[in-house]
């Protein structure tokens, strides 16, 4: 049943990828009232149906509703505890997706975090556009299946081979450099955060000069859109990239 | 201190405890030594009593009536007893009135009181006596007089009081005296830490290098302080700090929106204004968050998350996240790490660490220099060492480099936030790993990392 619902939310997601007035509807565990505020205000501008509640006993009851596709959790809230509530929710066999907010200086919390069964892990203060660059991406995690290839309109990766081509062309690539791209193409249509990138490919949680990525994203595009080619490798001002079929 | 006050105080009660002490414990050793001493005195008595008796009793009648004449006569000091009397107790011989009730003719010697005669006196004393029949039926009576036992507890009682009296007195001074100092001590230090409280931090307590046990403390209470001193210090200056960093970008952000608000015409040059503020923002921010994580490391909680990390492993991905940049630069950035040297760590601290000294190196270095990172085994640890052909820091600039928000003049005009190298020590304390700053020309800095 839930498994169920989970492949059908990812068909939804893929479907809905881009355009505007998204379906997902996503539950925010949040007691501060101002910060909660900006959030669900963020997440309605990007066409998400926000729920929120206010302590840790209704947000535990919501999280239970089968309509809900993603949760937000704030580690510290009144009543029960935010870990506690994925915990309960995990030991119930709910296994929808929940981003975990901390405070700064709650140091260990990122791994209890990871180990209580949440997916993602986010310290304040953050920028909104972080954080809806993760919900996106946790949204439409792919299904964990032995991919040997993937393939965004003509940009083609061998995972085996380890290869890259563009159309007929051959691209060439670092092992790092692949690794991005192939990270990019996963998330395909998706806008990624240099954070998520440094996490996600480097491996690294604190990144000492986020400009870095970009000149490895300059570097990967200079290979990937070739001059006199239609640019698919794409920079969000202030936020981030995404990687789509050039229009 | 008034006479109520003193009488109230610890010292007094101290004192008063001590010597009660002192007097008991003299007096429970008079006791002991009385006990054991008139224990000794009656078995003697007891035993030649019991001689005596016996013998005489042997004796044929005419010996024993010269024994118990002779005895008579030769007791100068009006100690011995003996007599002898009829079965019916009617008094035949000797000194003693009266045959003393509840005698066993046969047992041991026993206490009693009997009348002495002396030709018409008559005497009760207190003796040892002893009884033993005779052939005749008759009953030989032996006795000693135990008045000795008495006058020495008289002597014992004398002595007690001669020695116990200045030996109270001598415990009550001494305790008077030492918990007079101890007080006096506990008063100097809590009235400094009343004045510590209250604000005058350059108070320290006072240590008199009797190396006694207040010294011991004064000297760790001290250095403690010392530490809350500088931390107090540099809070104010790291608050001075956070203050100009932040207010220079945020001073730019407000200029630059003002303008806009004047000046924008069109929406692309709106746009182009907030996306100069917003960097402005980001950067404010930027300072803000490495704040916190020196805040959130320094607190050291992070432990729970060391495991075993490959240096090597680091080095070459710092290098490799790093190779991009340096050459736009065109700084030559190389690696030399050998295979393996595992330490006990937190890989994205050390990783961060590394990263931002390596990112500082590439920052300062010119154009055609170049940037060196190796690892080395050095005695006991392993040496990380990144060299650059930089301008280098001054011996001066080396210490106080690594404090919170110091950024060398040299560099306020480069990008960064000036954060770095106080997260660096900050990681390398929380792991232990000592680090210098040196080199000339360029800089060398080396981390000495603990082997696993």
């Amino acid at each position: 049943m839930i498994v169920a619902r989970a492949a059908l939310l990812d068909v939804q997601c893929a479907a809905e990828a881009g355009s505007e007035g998204g379906l997902a509807r996503v539950l925010l565990i949040e007691d501060d009232d101002e910060t909660a505020g900006e959030i669900v205000a963020d997440l309605q501008d990007r066409g998400f149906e926000v729920e929120r509640a206010a302590d840790g006993k209704t947000g535990l009851e919501k999280g239970r509703l089968p309509e809900i596709d993603l949760m937000i959790v704030d580690r510290l809230l009144p009543g029960i505890d935010g870990l506690t509530i994925i915990e309960t929710l995990r030991r119930e066999s709910i296994r929808t997706p929940a981003l975990v907010l901390s405070a700064l200086g709650a140091v260990d919390d990122r791994v209890r975090g990871l180990h209580a069964g949440g997916d993602d892990y986010l310290v304040k203060p953050f920028i909104l556009v972080e954080l809806a660059a993760r919900i996106e991406a946790l949204l439409r995690r792919p299904a964990h299946t032995r991919e040997t290839a993937l393939q965004v309109g003509s940009l083609e990766l061998d995972l085996i081979e380890r290869t890259a081509r563009r159309g007929g062309r051959v691209v060439e690539l670092l092992p790092r450099e692949f690794s991005l791209l192939a990270y990019l193409m996963r998330h395909a249509d998706q806008m990624v955060t240099r954070a998520m990138l440094f996490e996600e490919v480097w491996k690294y949680r604190f990144i000492p000069d986020s400009n870095l990525v970009d000149v490895h994203i300059g570097r990967l595009r200079r290979k990937v859109d070739a001059p006199g080619e239609a640019p698919m490798i794409e920079s969000v001002r202030g936020a981030g990239f995404v990687l789509h079929v050039p229009r | 201190m008034s006479l109520a006050e003193f009488f109230r105080s610890t010292i007094f009660r101290w004192a008063l405890a001590v010597s009660g002490a002192v007097a008991l414990s003299i007096l429970l050793m008079f006791a002991f030594i009385y006990w054991q001493s008139a224990r000794y005195m009656t078995m003697r008595i007891d035993e030649e009593l019991t001689r005596e008796a016996t013998t005489i009793a042997q004796d044929a009648p005419e010996e024993r009536s010269e024994a118990i004449e002779d005895r008579l006569k030769h007791d100068p000091r009006r100690v011995r007893f003996i007599g002898e009397f009829s079965p019916g107790g009617a008094r035949l011989k000797g000194n003693i009135e009266s045959l003393p009730p509840h005698i066993d003719a046969a047992g041991p010697p026993a206490s009693a009181r009997v009348v002495r005669l002396d030709g018409t006196e008559r005497e009760k004393q207190r003796v040892r006596v002893i009884a033993r029949a005779l052939a005749s039926g008759n009953v030989l009576v032996l006795g000693r007089n135990i008045d000795e036992i008495g006058e020495m507890v008289e002597i014992l009682g004398r002595t007690l009081v001669l020695g116990a009296f200045p030996a109270v007195l001598l415990a009550l001074v001494v305790g008077f005296v030492l918990s007079a100092r101890a007080e006096r001590r506990i008063g100097e230090v809590s009235r400094t830490a009343v004045r510590i409280v209250a604000g005058q931090l350059r108070e320290r307590l006072p240590v008199r290098n009797a190396g006694d046990s207040f010294d011991k403390l004064a000297i760790i209470v001290n250095g403690m302080l010392d530490d809350i001193e500088t931390l107090l210090h540099e809070i104010a200056g790291v608050g001075d700090d956070i203050a100009h960093d932040l207010r220079t970008p945020l001073t730019r952000v407000r200029a630059i929106l003002e303008r806009g608000r004047e000046n924008a015409r069109t929406l692309e040059e709106l746009q182009s204004v907030t996306d100069r503020a917003v960097g402005g923002l980001d950067q404010s921010l930027a300072i803000i968050t490495a704040l916190l994580r020196i805040t959130e490391i320094e607190h050291g909680h992070r432990r729970a998350e060391f495991g075993i990390v490959e240096l090597p492993e680091i080095v070459q991905e710092v290098a490799e996240f790093y190779a991009p940049i340096a050459e736009d630069r065109h700084v030559q950035l190389t690696t030399d790490t050998g295979t393996s040297a595992a330490v006990r760590g937190d890989r994205d601290l050390l990783f961060e660490a590394i990263a931002n000294l390596v990112d500082n190196a590439i920052k300062f270095t010119p154009e055609a220099g170049r940037v060196d990172v190796t690892i080395a085994p050095r005695g006991q640890a392993t040496i990380v060492r990144i060299a650059d052909t930089g301008p280098g820091i001054g011996e001066a600039e080396r210490e106080v480099v690594t404090k919170r928000f110091y950024r060398s003049d040299k560099s306020r005009h480069t990008q960064g936030v000036g954060l770095g190298l106080s997260l660096v020590a900050a990681i390398l304390k929380l792991h232990g790993f000592e680090w210098t700053i040196g080199g000339s020309p360029g800089c060398v800095v080396e981390i000495a990392c603990l082997k696993l």
